[in-house]
């Protein structure tokens, strides 16, 4: 048996890292949607032969905690049946999947004919088929309603397309693109698998197994040291979802119990809310990767993320919770019951660990807008990314951080390039910036949100929005101040206002129409009064601050405000 | 005529390296002046034809001097300590802060402690104007001029020296830019303006407002820069060429570095990287890593073959779309300060005392703790050997900074903090050491570490044990490896011009033309560059990709494709790099393939100096030493008695085992007790592990 040797160790976790990052690169480089190649809305990952997690690139982590479970569901169904060359997909949410847009390939890696691992690439798709172009159906019920369920199939076997698979597929899909954008996730998927290769030629299959293990050892240790620095005990936090898509006023709530006990930290949602009868239900591995996600914020940000990394941590969700439902209900909200589920990990643990703990951050409110491009005559569908990041909660020590989103993203999901947004939808963009006074104030405020304006340039355009946020606003923390509320606001050609929905559909919006949206900030930290007064001046003539909210949130001495020049509010 | 000079002007040092026919190089070192950096330029060349044995006048030296070639750090320190210009943005209306979101990137998703950086222009000087192109570049709406007047007003009340124009859309149409241009010209004659359809006429809001905001903010500093050395050169007699460094390893002319001082941003270390290949080279190394380290930052770079190029770059955060070397920067030099974070740690840099007031050991008044300072309490330098014994340093002067910076806010005595300063800077190093290897996949340990900069070989031991790299070269030339580099590069033009057209739909007499347009434009160039013919050679790309993707494939392409409007060559150059890259084609799918661009890089050929090997010595080295003294070892945490060698003394084959001080004109050696040396043929002192002579036993054996 080979020695582990600390140095090498070192770089095979580099290694691993290095190329998870190289697979996300080629998908960013490569794909069409710019929901890929701009928002990097898809993980790239490494698994080994039983599919443990060794090493990922989580663009967006809320699709980042299904690819191991899923990887492993694929070991089991196939069996012996896993041949060099084959390609699988699969985007199933009663097999583990996390959302139907996300679709999963995964490609097996061998040496000297012995499966070795696998590689993978998520991505979520432009489109999935189901009743609604671009995949989110308020009005769903059940999938069918949402998505083209896909467990896992074979789309090459040894190295040989299955074109009859193939086309069944893409029959059920509407947009080309994401025929491209799966080819290029497959790339992706063999650049892994020929950097693992090449990494197993130079150091050996023993050496690879030596290390990968004590890579896992290392993780769990470092989660262990983080978990035992958190007092034992039973800590409650409560986050609730607001509407669920059908019924107006209606209110959900996610109820955790965590229980930390020496090393072990057990995440327990016995206590949520059932599942809804819409789409508002989470999975359970994208309800797993919220819980992890958010877990993962408040320790060290420095542990190599593997399989160990998980060993430490229990999560119960019982089957029937709004957070895990049952077949065959729809769930295409799922990915977006993070932030609720966030809220209550932190409410949990701020009274224990207060100077781990992020206050709230701004929820998601975002909207898809799909369409015939007049100019071309082609369709687009576009996420508006620009427009849904809000602000990041403040924590002791240091402001929330401007603009960087919803905590399941985490500042790793990009805006759109203003002129690419312009090149790849009809759309012309009319205002993009922080929305002053939108964070919560504090000793350290929240992150700011921002606005968003643009005017819709297809004719017939259907925009669907889907979140939360405008309800709730990001909470402060011992005594910091709430961030702003979240908001879409459509004006028509003729003035005709219309406020969608946070769980909504609206079809045949006119070329002409005036789109804006608030993404609110975050929640502040710690007393407002006690914020570095050179600090408050200086963003008070930047315009982030007015010198109301200066005087009235942090009690600025009215002699010290003289507003910013281009101050508009 | 057959002198060359590359002058390398850094934070801390500006570096010489002279070439003539038939002499021995000269390596020079003058203490730089940041107010006005060519005045360290004019006393060099002035030290140096004043050096015994060719004494000359001034006037006779700089007249006889063919070729000069330089390079800059201003910008890049400039950058990395925010001592640029006072911006101000002119952009369109609603997009002001796209600048200071950068696409709203966390890049370390799960630390909640992660700040955005602070952006080169502050808000309120970011200002949105009326006026908007469509996505074809047609007006929509006409430039307000009264709001380009108003920012304009505020700018001058706000003393903004430096202007940037951006404007959403303006790849495709520069009018409304041009017009805002004028205004500015007219109202601000004297601020430096930048204007982003001339900087970079491309598509992407973001990389371009991030790069013409970059270009505004050094403008000024280079601008004053290259005046002041002009007219400085020209009074001296110089009547020569000058040429300065790119980022992209190549040289440009000084009014195309006017116009584009985002050119220079990374470049002082951009020739390191290829002259360090050429040390490496010498005992059949193809690959190396090289690390640099100056007064005020430190720079690594990987080498393999050749210098690994990356499309753009990254600066402290900030996105410049140039193509450049892909050098890792950290602002971390002798002249860094040490410093006590909120939390109570020691953290190093990345402001640095620079030359003026520089370390407290300079004495110049400069009163915080530098690694310098560090360096000279632990006895890596000699307080009457620094530089040559030219410049005395002030042991108690460091002492004290270190006691009151350092020691004392953390309850330590003088030199343990200056061991952790020490620590705590190697550890800056290795880690943008690992930037550039481990994190790219390639293992440190398999490519010997070429050490360059005044600073950089007393830390190296360190950096090297800290990574299990075994060997390390610190070349003869090492404080200047990058004034070396300047007179080994070739002369490079990229040049680019967007052309977008199906491949299978192209009209190939206007690509054929646009080709021809490139090559007069490069042919222009390299005659202005007194290059013959004959050493004049033109390389073609194409940047293409599949239709309707967002990035492109650079590629290259034989000119003859374009000649014989060969399709199936450029369509299967384009797969197959396109494979190679990203893991599959679509070339059984015959998919369609557009054009972008077109690159053209023009290279001449210049005549490189040769550098002469040393006949074989024996291993004795105790004719070089000249004393002994206390210094600090890593490896034991405490001090030890080691003998000190003047390594200008060092003969080929002379070996010294480690721990030992080597001291030099132009820098110090720190061999530290797990490390031996031996001096190789080109003069180049090569470290290597104790336990891995084998590694160099050809040249233990004198074989090589």
């Amino acid at each position: 048996m080979k020695q582990v040797d600390p140095v090498l160790l070192a770089v095979y976790a580099r290694i691993f890292k290095s190329i998870t990052d190289e697979m996300s690169l080629s998908v960013q480089m490569t794909a069409r949607s710019p929901i890929l190649c701009e928002a990097k809305d898809f993980v790239t990952g490494l698994y080994d032969a039983e599919g443990n997690m060794l090493e990922q690139t989580e663009n967006l982590p809320i699709l980042a905690f299904s690819l191991a479970p899923v990887c492993k569901y694929i070991i089991e169904y196939f069996g012996d049946d896993v041949h060099e060359g084959d390609v699988i997909f699969h985007n199933d949410v009663f097999s583990l999947g996390n959302q139907n847009n996300d679709v999963a390939v995964y490609k097996p890696i061998f040496h000297d004919g012995e499966l070795i691992g696998w590689s993978a690439v998520k991505g979520h798709q432009a489109d999935i088929g189901g009743a609604v172009r671009g995949g989110y159906n308020p009005n769903a019920t059940e999938v069918w309603q949402e998505a083209l369920r896909i467990p896992p199939v074979k789309v090459y076997e040894k190295g040989q397309l299955r074109k009859d698979v193939w086309g069944l597929i893409f029959a059920n899909i509407r947009l080309d693109i994401v025929q491209h954008d799966l080819r290029s996730q497959m790339g992706a998927c063999t650049v892994g698998e020929r950097r693992l290769q090449a990494l197993l030629c130079k150091y050996g299959v023993d050496s690879f197994f030596v290390h990968k293990a004590a890579l896992f050892d290392a993780s769990r240790k470092m989660v262990e040291k983080e978990i035992e620095q958190i007092p034992n005990g039973n800590y409650h936090g409560t986050g609730r979802v607001y509407f669920d898509g059908h019924h107006e006023g209606t209110q959900f709530d996610i109820r955790v119990s965590i229980t930390v006990t020496e090393q072990r930290i057990t995440f327990d949602y016995s206590e949520t809310d059932p599942q809804t009868d819409g789409f508002v239900n989470g999975t359970f591995t994208s309800s797993a990767s919220a819980t992890v996600l958010s877990f993962l914020q408040m320790i060290n940000p420095d542990i190599p993320h593997n399989e160990g990394m998980l060993q430490p941590i229990d999560i119960i969700i019982p089957e029937g919770t709004i957070l895990n439902a049952s077949y065959p209900k729809a769930t295409t909200f799922g990915n977006h019951l993070c932030p609720p589920n966030a809220d209550a990990i932190i409410r949990a643990l701020a009274p224990v660990i207060p100077d781990r703990v992020t206050a709230g951050w701004n929820n998601l409110l975002c909207s898809l807008t799909t369409g015939l491009d007049p100019a071309t005559g082609e369709p687009y569908v576009d996420i508006g990314f620009m427009g849904l990041k809000g602000g990041s909660g403040a924590m002791h020590g240091t402001d929330g951080y401007d603009h960087i989103g919803m905590i399941d993203a985490s500042g790793g999901v990009l805006d759109q390039d203003y002129e690419m947004f312009e090149q790849m939808t009809p759309h012309r963009l009319i205002r993009h910036e922080y929305q002053p006074d939108s964070a919560g104030p504090g000793q350290w405020r929240g992150g700011l949100g921002v606005v968003t304006e643009f005017v819709i340039g297809s004719h017939d355009t259907q925009l669907v929005t889907f979140g939360d946020g405008d309800f709730e606003p990001a909470f402060g923390l011992f005594g910091g101040g709430d961030g702003t509320l979240n908001t879409i606001r459509l004006t028509y050609p003729d003035g005709r206002e219309v406020i969608p929905r946070n769980k909504d559909l609206i079809k045949n919006v006119p070329a002409g129409t005036h789109y804006f949206q608030l993404a609110g900030g975050g929640g502040g930290y710690g007393d407002p009064a006690r914020r570095d007064r050179d600090l408050l001046t200086e963003e008070i003539r930047n315009g982030i601050i007015s010198a109301a909210q200066a005087q009235q949130a942090y009690h600025l001495d009215s002699s010290q405000t003289q507003s910013g020049a281009g101050d508009e509010l | 005529m057959t002198l060359k000079v590359g002058i390398d002007v850094g934070g801390t040092f500006t570096d010489f390296w002279v070439t003539e026919k038939g002499e021995e190089p000269v390596v020079h070192k003058v203490l730089s002046t940041p107010e006005d950096p060519s005045i360290a330029v004019l006393r060099g060349l002035s030290e140096i034809a004043g050096l015994a044995g060719s004494s000359r006048p001034l006037r006779t030296f700089a007249g006889s001097i063919e070729t000069i070639v330089h390079g800059t750090t201003v910008t890049t320190n400039a950058t990395l300590t925010r001592a640029g210009a006072c911006s101000g943005l002119i952009t369109t209306a609603g997009v002001r802060d796209a600048l200071e979101m950068r696409r709203g990137i966390r890049e370390e998703q799960y630390n909640n402690r992660y700040t955005n950086v602070v952006p080169l222009v502050p808000r309120y000087c970011r200002i949105g104007v009326g006026g908007r192109l469509d996505r074809e570049g047609r007006e929509i709406e006409p430039l307000s001029l009264d709001e380009v007047q108003a920012a304009v007003d505020l700018f001058k009340a706000e003393g903004v020296e430096a202007v940037s124009i951006c404007f959403m859309n303006a790849f495709a149409n520069a009018h409304h830019e041009q017009q805002a241009a004028d205004l500015v010209r007219q109202a601000l004659p004297d601020a430096y303006l930048s204007v982003s359809s001339e900087l970079l006429p491309s598509i992407r809001f973001y990389e371009r407002v991030s790069t013409t905001v970059l270009n505004s903010y050094v403008g000024p500093i280079l601008e004053r820069y290259l005046d002041r050395l002009q007219v400085r050169l020209a009074e001296a007699g110089f009547a020569g060429l000058l040429l300065v460094m790119q980022s992209n390893g190549g040289v440009m002319a000084p009014d195309i570095a006017r116009e584009k001082p985002a050119l220079t941003l990374l470049s002082g270390p951009a020739a390191g990287p290829g002259a360090g290949l050429l040390y490496a080279g010498a005992h059949d190394w193809k690959n190396c890593i090289v690390i640099d380290m100056g007064g005020t930052s430190f720079e690594a770079a990987l080498v393999r073959e050749e210098p690994v190029m990356v499309n753009e770059g990254v600066i402290d955060r900030h996105r410049i779309a140039l193509p450049m070397l892909g050098i890792h920067t950290i602002g971390a030099g002798g002249g860094s300060i040490g410093w006590i974070d909120q939390g109570g740690l020691l953290r190093m840099g990345p402001q640095s005392a620079g030359a003026n007031p520089g370390p407290a050991a300079y004495g110049h008044g400069g009163r915080q703790p530098t690694t310098t300072d560090a360096n000279l309490v632990l006895g890596y330098l000699d307080p009457e050997y620094f530089a040559g014994g030219r410049m005395p340093l002030d042991l108690p002067a460091a002492r004290d900074a270190i006691a009151a910076g350092v020691a004392e806010p953390l309850g330590l005595s003088v030199v343990e903090a200056a061991a952790g300063m020490y620590r705590v800077t190697c550890n800056n190093m290795a880690q943008g050491v690992r930037e550039i290897t481990i994190k790219r996949g390639y293992d440190p340990r398999e490519f010997p570490l070429v050490v360059a900069g005044g600073a950089g070989p007393i830390h190296s031991c360190l950096i090297a044990d800290e990574l299990d790299i075994p060997l390390q070269i610190v070349p003869r030339e090492s404080s200047i490896l990058c004034a070396v580099g300047m007179l080994m590069g070739d002369l490079r033009h990229d040049l680019v011009r967007t052309f977008v057209a199906r491949l299978d739909d192209v009209d190939w007499a206007a690509l054929q033309g646009l080709v021809d347009a490139l090559c007069e434009e490069g042919t222009a160039l390299l005659e202005a560059e007194r290059i013959a013919p004959d050493a004049r050679e033109f390389f073609l790309k194409l940047d293409c990709r599949y239709l309707k993707q967002y990035h492109e494939v650079s590629f290259p392409v034989p000119l003859q494709a374009i000649t014989d409007r060969d399709q199936a060559v450029i369509a299967s150059a384009f797969h197959a790099e396109y494979n190679r890259l990203y893991g599959y084609s679509l070339e059984q799918e015959a998919a369609a393939v557009e054009i972008i661009n077109i690159r053209l890089q023009a290279v001449g050929r210049v005549e490189k100096p040769e550098l002469n090997a040393e006949i074989r010595h024996g291993a004795d080295a105790s004719h070089a030493i000249k004393g002994e003294r206390s210094v600090y070892v890593f490896e034991d945490d405490a001090f030890r008695q080691m003998s000190v060698y003047d390594g200008d003394k060092l003969q080929h084959g002379n070996r010294v085992a480690g721990p030992a001080i080597i001291e030099k004109q132009t820098t110090a050696v720190f061999v530290s007790s797990s490390f031996d040396c031996i001096c190789d043929s080109l003069g180049s002192l090569v470290l290597y592990s104790r336990q891995r002579a084998d590694l160099v036993t050809e040249l233990l054996r004198g074989d090589s």
